[in-house]
């Protein structure tokens, strides 16, 4: 029997962890440094544990427990914890997954002086993101939502004292508070339209129809532009690839399995929401869809490895909220029962769940290789690691070849999941996930050829992270490998039903025979084409950047228009920069405010004063001219009111 | 009741008539001097026919303030004291501890004043 | 006639002119600041010991309930906070130490009855007590900057003191009457003969009150003063006219526009008419916030757009929007002081306002910076400071009323304040500082500083206690 008190004890050893430090160790002992990150393995350790208790008890399936934490006059609110199958996958993938970059951040951080904190930050992150998890009630998923805000805040401008770092956190934090507060918007209209604020509750209602129609739409789109935010979807998406700012384990650790994430979780989780109004749950799918090529072309042409991942973490997002969407929009058309509910979520979750291993991983490995060549992330500048650092190229390899979607890796099968339904519920979606699929391949395996390929073209001594510098690149700490060892391990096996894979069946999924891709061509080529693209990108990636038979330079030069448009990512920052905040917000509104001053108060004002000039009166001497104006606006103020509500009337 | 407002507004044309008619009267039927108007003695300070020795904007003695004030706050304590004084019979014990605390705040004044000095003329 | 009632104000004003009398004979000037904060525990301790009572006296002019004892007991609150801020900043002024101490005293006398009156001439006279003692204290530092303040707080106070006497006056010409529960009985019987909108003389009036009081809580477009005074005035006067005075601007605005204006009516269009003009608040007092460079100056114009914030409370007619205005000025109460009473020991130090100086505060004086900033961060609405709830809940009262458009506006506008708040906590922490001098502080700042940001947080995180006094002191309203 599993006590309630475990889903509480999840959430509450890691905000153990962030007190601890904070109160304890920071001001106590800030000379054993090593203290806080101990502290916080433990916790996540023990977790871990327990998450997986919650996993094996999916018997009991929902548990949850629930405090009244309010109520006042009619307004009431019931906080709790609840586990069901698809929380437990979660928690297992944030505990192990947040628990493996502590350990490799022991490594990473080491010297840092702001080593206590960083644990402190790590700790409130991870502690927000289990609460979101767990929480039964939108209310406090939306608290917790903004504790995930906050500490990626503080983690992204963790080193505050760069510019860009600041410039980025802070960027990161208002791009998704856009969407945060259509997310309150939508709880908003859904607490009023029904009554409550437990997810479970509104999911039964909105199944049962009791709730529908515009309000429902309006309050599906809110929450979605929530995810959106978060889980940097199109048009949100550009504060990602500059929180790269943070230090490499914080993006690990943001891509992986937690604040991009919640995004995809809390679509999943409201999912009976959605399906329950076809557009909004089409609109899930075409953002899903369009954010996957949309960020994987612009993934083509970057040139820092951690830029070159973000990007493919904006696209494999996309595939999520496509693996939603596709089978809601079956569902919600009806050609689908509404028992395949759990098929959606597993589609989209089982994703989640391996990508989590295999971008941690890839930025593990992105980060062992600046560790190695000079605190660089600049590809050209690297290159020939491969025999300098044999483990991190195995593992970084199999990191890239399962998110290439290459059989019998992790990423094969989740992906093929995707695409699958994609075609049977959302054809033209379809379309672009597999040309996503070739890009993929093409820009994964263009990091692989240039950074661990050819010969070292590193050299010039860059200043690395932590002031020491670096003679030839050399192999990360054991401290650091190990945990990319156990990653990659997951990399490899995470999508075998017999193994890890289970997580898809035990979400609602069913699982494909281990060789029917190659036995059921007859049946389903689909898988053998995408597998037969993905291995076209390699190829290509290959004949351009390993054995050069293309010149990426005269590639580049033909298309250069295009080039450049990628590479300026759209110019989609300039849009918002200059057009939006310059022109619109500075610009704009300063403008109009200004001229209605200058002109219209001014105007008045004046006109007022050559009135009273005219009259020769000594009046003007009292007063200077901007009290005058002052009180001309209340008491024009007033006739303005007075007139409009008479109108009105 | 909206018709009442009619009488206000007809007050108001009357009032504005009224002394625009007389000021244009004026205007019509006032001798006008063949000097240019108005020329320095016209517009002069007229002070019981005497000649006017610099401007009349000077400054003062801030004290003189101070004196007129604190004589209106005593000013104005007789005067209360009047009427009470008339009903002290009927307005009994309560009547007198209310009097006695108004007298008390105004004594917290003229203590006030006494100490900052206003009292003295240097 | 019960002086028990009155008993807090009594206390108050009898603890002001002590105050004014140890003046003339004590030369260190601290031990007035002492009494003063340690008296002031006398009328808190009258205001708990009342609660419950619900009666009027004084032919109704003095009227006691939950309602007015929650104002007077958040009033003496700001008011202990703004005295204990005020010891090291008053050594700046070279005379008058006693007065400065003895008329935020009475000044807060005012404010509190203003809350407290049922009857529209002592609100008059209640609103004059607390302005005049204002304009003084506006204009304390005596430098030309100070001073202008002063005289322009003191001649729009006037000409609003003008328009709300002539709104009052035409109230009282059409109903004959100046208790506002009376009045009610007379708006009650024009609605019921449908003759209301024969007598726009009446609406006129309504139309003159929103005036007069809106200029109490900075309100457009009775808003103009509030930049410069906030910028000219001493900082602890700043912090106690954007809390203090707006917190008893509201509780008016509650008891006379529940009370004599409560009839459905009438009061859907009031309320239409706090509605837009809290839309317009917020969206000019933010927008306006963005381009300044003087941090006292800013939180002028975020005064304005909180200004529109707890106008959507009142725009959200019933018992959920009261309270949430209510629990509202408490949370922003303390947020502000917070935010304020930073600014004092900093400007302290280094005698400037402009945020470009505040660069790399956070290394010269971590705890003051953090406490700024997390002052700042309530009033964005960030959880868990209390300003999330505080929104929270007047949003949640607004979309009841079915005003989704003005939540719409109004949560758009959170966004935008996060812009400038957060520049200057990017100020603080990113920007490199200018010297190493850490920030000097005393024991009574560092006090109130602290009731400020450890109330942000409590309230932040539970604001049920508050929320249900707040409860209690509307309940009085039909």
């Amino acid at each position: 029997m599993l006590p309630t008190t475990v889903l509480w004890a999840i959430f509450l050893l890691p905000l153990f962890s962030l007190v601890f430090i904070g109160l304890i160790l920071r001001p106590f002992f800030n000379n054993y440094p090593k203290l806080s990150g101990y502290t916080i393995i433990s916790c996540l350790t023990a977790a871990l544990g327990l998450s997986i208790w919650v996993l094996t008890s999916s018997d009991q399936f929902p548990i949850g427990s629930t405090i009244e934490w309010a109520a006042v006059g009619d307004f009431k609110i019931n906080l709790g914890f609840v586990a069901d199958r698809l929380t437990a996958i979660m928690l297992i993938v944030v505990t192990g997954v947040s628990l493996l970059v502590q350990i490799y951040s022991q490594g990473y951080m080491r010297g840092d002086p702001g080593y206590h904190r960083y644990f402190a930050f790590m700790s409130l992150f991870t502690a927000s993101m289990l609460g979101l998890v767990l929480a039964s009630n939108l209310l406090l998923v939306y608290v917790f939502w903004e504790g995930v805000g906050l500490g990626s805040y503080l983690l992204i401008g963790f080193w505050f004292h760069k510019p860009s770092a600041a410039a980025a956190a802070k960027k990161a934090f208002i791009v998704t508070r856009f969407g945060d507060f259509g997310f309150l918007i939508g709880i908003l209209i859904l607490y009023f339209t029904a009554g409550t604020f437990n997810i479970a509750e509104l999911n039964e209602l909105a199944m049962l129809g009791v709730i529908g129609g515009t309000a429902l739409t309006l309050a599906a789109l809110g929450i979605f532009s929530g995810a959106v935010g978060k889980s940097a979807q199109f048009p949100l998406h550009t504060w990602l690839p500059d929180a790269m700012e943070g230090p490499t384990p914080v993006s690990s650790l943001i891509h992986a399995a937690t604040m991009v994430a919640a995004g995809v979780y809390l679509v999943a989780r409201t999912l009976p929401i959605f399906v329950s109004s076809e557009t909004a749950i089409m609109f899930v799918a075409v953002i899903g869809g369009v954010t996957a090529i949309f960020a994987a072309s612009m993934g083509l042409v970057m040139n820092d490895i951690k830029r070159v991942l973000a990007y493919s973490t904006i696209s494999q997002l996309g595939y999520m909220m496509l693996g939603l969407g596709a089978v809601g929009v079956g569902i919600a058309q009806g050609e689908l029962g509404e028992e395949f509910i759990w098929l959606a979520i597993a589609v989209g979750m089982f994703h989640l769940f391996t990508n989590a291993f295999f971008k941690c991983l890839l930025f593990l490995g992105a980060g062992s290789v600046s560790h190695a060549s000079g605190g660089t992330f600049d590809m050209r500048l690297m290159g020939g690691l491969r025999k300098y650092m044999p483990w991190t190229f195995v593992t970084f390899l199999i990191g890239a070849l399962s998110l290439s979607g290459i059989w019998p890796l992790a990423g094969f099968w989740s992906k093929d999941g995707i695409i699958l339904r994609a075609w049977e519920y959302t054809p033209v979606l379809f379309w672009l996930a597999i040309i996503t699929v070739f890009m993929t391949a093409f820009y994964m395996f263009r990091v692989v050829f240039m950074t661990f390929g050819g010969k070292y073209r590193g050299g010039e001594q860059s200043p690395g992270h932590g002031g020491h510098g670096h003679g030839e690149p050399h192999e990360s700490p054991l401290v650091m490998v190990f945990p990319m060892v156990i990653l990659a391990l997951f990399a490899i096996g995470a999508g075998w039903a017999f193994w890890a894979g289970g997580a898809f069946e035990y979400l609602g999924g069913y699982a494909h025979g281990f060789f029917d891709v190659f036995t059921n061509v007859g049946e389903e080529p689909l898988p053998l084409i995408s597998l037969t693209i993905a291995l076209a990108g390699i190829m290509l990636a290959y004949a351009m950047y390993s054995a050069r038979w293309i010149s990426p330079e005269k590639v580049s030069q033909t298309f250069a228009p295009l080039y450049t448009l990628l590479s300026r990512k759209y110019y989609m920052d300039e849009l918002y920069e200059r057009i939006f905040v310059v022109r619109v917000l500075h610009r704009g509104l300063f403008y109009v405010i200004q001229t209605v001053d200058t002109y219209v108060v001014d105007g008045i004002v004046n006109g007022l004063a050559n009135v009273t000039v005219l009259a020769g009166s000594g009046f003007r001497r009292l007063q200077t001219g901007q009290l005058q104006s002052y009180g001309l606006a209340i008491v024009l103020g007033i006739l303005t009111i007075m007139l409009v509500w008479f109108v009105y009337k | 009741m909206l018709a009442d407002y009619g009488y206000i507004a007809l007050l108001l044309i009357a009032a504005i008539t009224v002394p625009a008619l007389i000021l244009l009267l004026a205007k019509v039927v006032a001798y006008k001097s063949k000097r240019p108007d108005p020329d320095n003695v016209k517009s002069s300070t007229y002070e019981c026919g005497m000649q006017t020795i610099g401007s009349s904007w000077v400054q003062f003695n801030f004290r003189y303030y101070f004196y007129a004030l604190l004589f209106v706050i005593f000013d104005i304590e007789t005067v209360f004291l009047y009427p009470w004084a008339v009903y002290f019979r009927q307005l009994k014990f309560f009547g007198f501890i209310e009097m006695l605390i108004f007298i008390l705040i105004l004594v917290v004044g003229l203590v006030y004043a006494w100490r900052k000095g206003v009292m003295e003329w240097k | 006639m019960n002086f028990w009632l009155l008993s807090p104000e009594l206390s108050l004003v009898g603890i002001a002119l002590t105050v004014i009398l140890l003046d003339l004979f004590i030369q260190q000037k601290k031990v007035l600041a002492a009494i003063s904060v340690f008296g002031l525990i006398i009328p808190i301790a009258f205001t708990i010991a009342l609660w419950g009572e619900n009666q009027a006296s004084f032919s109704g002019m003095l009227v006691v309930d939950n309602f007015s004892l929650f104002f007077k007991f958040l009033i003496l609150g700001i008011t202990s906070l703004v005295i204990l801020s005020s010891m090291d900043y008053a050594r700046k002024f070279a005379r008058f130490q006693g007065e400065y101490y003895a008329l935020i005293l009475l000044s807060a006398g005012g404010l509190m009855l203003m809350g407290s009156t049922g009857e529209l001439i002592s609100i008059y006279i209640a609103l004059e007590l607390a302005s005049i003692s204002l304009y003084a204290l506006v204009s304390f530092l005596k430098d030309p900057k100070s001073s202008e303040a002063g005289l322009k707080y003191m001649i729009l106070g006037a000409i609003s003191s003008a328009v709300l006497l002539l709104g009052m006056a035409f109230v009282f010409g059409i109903t004959g009457t100046t208790h506002l529960d009376q009045i009610a009985d007379k708006v009650g019987a024009l609605v019921s003969g449908g003759q209301l909108w024969d007598s726009p003389a009446l609406l006129f009036g309504i139309v003159l009150l929103i005036a007069g009081f809106g200029f109490k809580i900075a309100s457009v477009p009775f808003q103009m003063w509030v930049p410069d005074v906030y910028e000219g005035a001493p900082t602890p006067i700043t912090a106690f006219l954007s809390v203090a005075s707006k917190a008893a601007g509201i509780a008016v605005i509650l008891r006379v526009f529940y009370t004599a204006f409560g009839i459905a009516e009438i009061s859907a269009d009031w309320a239409m008419i706090f509605a837009v003009l809290g839309a317009i608040s917020m969206t000019i007092g933010n927008v306006v916030a963005i381009a300044q460079s003087n941090i006292k100056r800013m939180l002028g114009y975020s005064s304005i757009a909180h200004a529109g914030f707890l106008m959507v409370g009142l725009a959200a007619i019933g018992t959920l929007g009261q309270s949430g205005v209510l629990f509202f000025l408490a949370g922003y109460a303390l947020a502000n002081l917070g935010a304020f009473i930073a600014i004092i020991a900093i400007s302290n130090k280094i005698g400037s306002d402009e945020i470009a100086d505040y660069s790399g505060m956070a290394r010269r004086s971590p705890v003051i910076s953090f406490a700024l900033a997390f002052s700042l961060i309530s009033l964005i609405g960030i959880p868990p400071a209390v300003g999330f709830m505080a929104k929270f809940f007047i949003f949640n009262a607004a979309i009841q009323q079915d005003l989704l458009w003005l939540v719409l506006i109004a949560a758009l506008n959170s966004v935008i304040s996060a812009y400038y708040y957060l520049r200057v906590v990017k100020v603080m922490y990113v920007n490199e500082p200018t010297s190493e001098e850490p920030i000097p502080s005393s024991i009574p700042l560092r006090i109130s500083l602290a009731i400020a940001s450890i109330g942000v947080l409590v309230l932040g995180v539970y604001p049920w206690l508050v929320l249900r006094l707040a409860e209690n002191a509307v309940a009085m309203f039909p």
